[in-house]
């Protein structure tokens, strides 16, 4: 149950404007099973676009994505369909994913039925099971979506999921639209379940913070490169590319408190267009230690210590 | 001195009268950054709107005093509030784009809200590029013949910032400017704001759900549940020293990016409940680990001293 991405590539072609959005630009993670991988980064970064690619709802312009030793891209109609079970995702809106005018019972019966995998009799005891999972009241089952709070809908999220019966969740921005009481029991249920079911988890988040508290590694993304790799305490607590160092700092952290440190800025500039990316390092444009050789050289991610990896020949030197 | 001074606020909806904030009292001294911290729903921002007079329609503040420098900001005539907007309260939301005209130029933009207020004197383009350059737009000349479309998401609020420092207010009121942007950006409009704080000896009310993003930016803060001002005090008492159960569990509930521990995040059962269903009794006592029959008959008043206020009949950290 490996999920092998390799080299993955993805572009865009804007027609009207003849030009290509580079959305991907070159992604290797191996994930073992019952893992979770944290991939954190900017809007624009290809993070979402990467959730895409691997539940099967898009294929890479160059490269491949392998599960469990099955390239992706060459699934039949009908293998592609299990592959989407044992894959799931889970979106940030969960008033977006879900069916406004389907009750929420019916919606996970639909899940159970598109897949095959309970009948007859067995579907409501099977509904019912899956909503204590969550942690949710069976009686929530005749209500539709607008009639549940942010956490409960985002609960019934991961119920469908759940449903399919996954053995990877793809978790995009899970816990974002929610209030800040209650992320904390979503982010706990999550963790609880992982236990329970042996799931593997891929969790996407611009929230360092919540990555930090979930992941076993961490990728951090920018401009569709991955810059650092390695355990969460390697890079959360010893991030070596300059950009995670920036991220980290710019962070709000509430347990930080009178330092006027943190409100000095890290790094100016913005993130370039995916359109035009800039020659050499996707970083230099606005790093504070980038020389001459990073404006025309591309550095590849490189171990420098215990599968620490860094995109960067300033610190890999 | 106290600049700005809201007692006794409570704002209803008009049709079949619904409580949405309630006896909410604060005041904001002067050069003073004050916090007013809350989740969805809790009234942070009806109470910050109502200040200007710009609650939306169906909406009504019907009891309680507004005062900035000793005039009733409630009582004035319109035409009044219209030179105080603006020029002597600015304020910035959360996506610029509702502040910008998406058809005007941006130079054309900045110089109509000078214009409007003929009561400051004259003023030129002159100023305008000054207010441009010291929020950090690069290539002014070009800038100011864009339309707003044509500048990124931070820009874009860094323009609005522009645009609310123009005619050097004495407060600003800001909801939410950095919660859109990306992490990096929001880093670089808070170090911005903080800057031309200090320059310009500014006032600021700083309304938002992230306790992060507070920490280091105002002096003072108040903790807003379902309408009411739950807890207020100095930064450091509040995050040190929280007396709110719910106030310690929004902060117990929150990672650090730079954690190291994988101690499990403690949660708050339920939801926020709707500030007219609470009645007497204290909003969060059904999320309350702490609450007794009392919490769920009374209502806790909000006592203390300046330094720090609660309202819970058990405060956590102080012995009764």
């Amino acid at each position: 149950m490996t999920l092998r991405i390799s080299a993955v590539e993805k572009r865009y072609e804007i027609a009207a404007s003849n030009a290509t959005v580079h959305a991907l630009n070159g992604i290797d993670i191996t994930l073992e099973p019952g893992k979770t991988l944290g991939i954190v980064g900017e809007s624009g970064c290809g993070k979402s676009t990467l959730a895409r690619l691997i539940v099967g709802l898009e294929s890479p312009s160059v490269g491949s994505i392998n599960w469990n030793g099955k390239d992706v891209e060459n699934l039949s109609r009908n293998s592609l369909r299990t592959h989407q079970s044992a894959i799931q995702l889970v979106f940030q809106d969960p008033y977006s994913s879900l069916n406004p005018r389907q009750r929420i019972g019916e919606s996970i019966v639909e899940v159970l039925t598109v897949h095959k995998l309970r009948h007859g009799s067995e579907i409501e005891a099977r509904v019912d099971e899956l909503l204590s999972l969550v942690g949710l009241a069976t009686d929530l089952k005749s209500r539709y979506p607008h009639q549940l709070s942010g956490g409960q809908r985002q609960r019934v999220s991961i119920c469908r999921a759940l449903a399919a019966e996954p053995q990877l969740l793809v978790l995009d921005e899970p816990v974002s639209a929610l209030d800040v009481s209650v992320r904390a029991e979503v982010m706990n249920l999550l963790i609880d379940l992982r236990e329970k079911l042996g799931l593997t988890y891929i969790f996407i988040s611009h929230d360092l913070a919540m990555i930090n508290y979930i992941s076993d590694y961490i990728a951090v993304m920018y401009l569709g490169k991955i810059v650092e790799f390695g355990t969460w305490h390697q890079v959360a607590n010893h991030p070596r590319h300059p950009y995670t160092e920036a991220l980290l700092r710019a962070m709000p952290d509430h347990t930080v408190i009178g330092n006027p440190e943190s409100l000095k800025k890290t790094i100016s500039g913005e993130v370039p267009n995916p359109i035009n990316l800039p020659s050499g390092c996707p970083f230099h444009l606005r790093c504070p230690i980038a020389t001459p050789q990073c404006t025309v050289e591309v550095q590849n991610l490189i171990n420098i210590d215990n599968g620490h990896a860094v995109a960067c020949m300033e610190v890999s030197r | 001195m106290s600049l700005l001074q809201v007692s006794h606020l409570s704002i209803f909806t008009s049709q079949e009268p619904r409580v949405l904030v309630n006896d909410v009292s604060f005041e904001i001294n002067q050069g003073e950054a004050v916090g007013l911290v809350g989740e969805s729903g809790s009234g942070k921002t009806l109470s910050a709107l109502s200040i200007l007079g710009l609650l939306p329609r169906g909406v009504e503040a019907t009891h309680g005093e507004i005062n900035f420098e000793g005039r009733s900001l409630r009582k004035i005539d319109a035409e009044s509030m219209r030179k105080i907007r603006g020029n002597e309260i600015a304020m910035i939301y959360q996506d610029p784009m509702t502040a910008l005209n998406p058809v005007m130029k941006l130079g054309d933009q900045l110089m109509e809200v000078i214009e409007s207020h003929p009561e400051v004197g004259e003023l030129t383009i002159e100023r305008v590029r000054e207010v441009l350059r010291d929020v950090g737009i690069p290539d002014i000349a070009r800038a100011i013949n864009s339309y707003p479309h044509e500048f990124s998401g931070g820009m874009r609020q860094r323009i609005v910032i522009a645009m609310a420092l123009l005619l050097s207010p004495k407060l600003l009121i800001a909801d939410e400017p950095t919660t859109a942007l990306d992490v990096t950006i929001q880093q670089q409009i808070l170090a911005l704001v903080a800057e031309e704080r200090q320059k310009r000896k500014l006032s600021m009310l700083w309304i938002t759900h992230d306790l992060g993003v507070v920490a280091n930016l105002v002096d003072r803060l108040h903790v807003m549940y379902a309408g009411r001002i739950v807890e207020s005090g100095t930064v450091k008492e509040i995050f040190e020293n929280p007396q709110h159960p719910y106030t310690q569990g929004l902060l117990t509930s929150l990672p650090s990016p730079r954690g190291s521990s994988r101690a499990r995040l403690s949660s708050i059962p339920g939801v926020p409940e709707k500030p007219w269903m609470v009645g007497t009794s204290c909003a969060f006592a059904p999320r309350c680990a702490f609450a007794t029959d009392k919490c769920r008959q009374e209502l806790p008043k909000l006592s203390g001293n300046t330094a720090h206020k609660v309202a819970c009949f058990y405060p956590l950290g102080v012995n009764s």
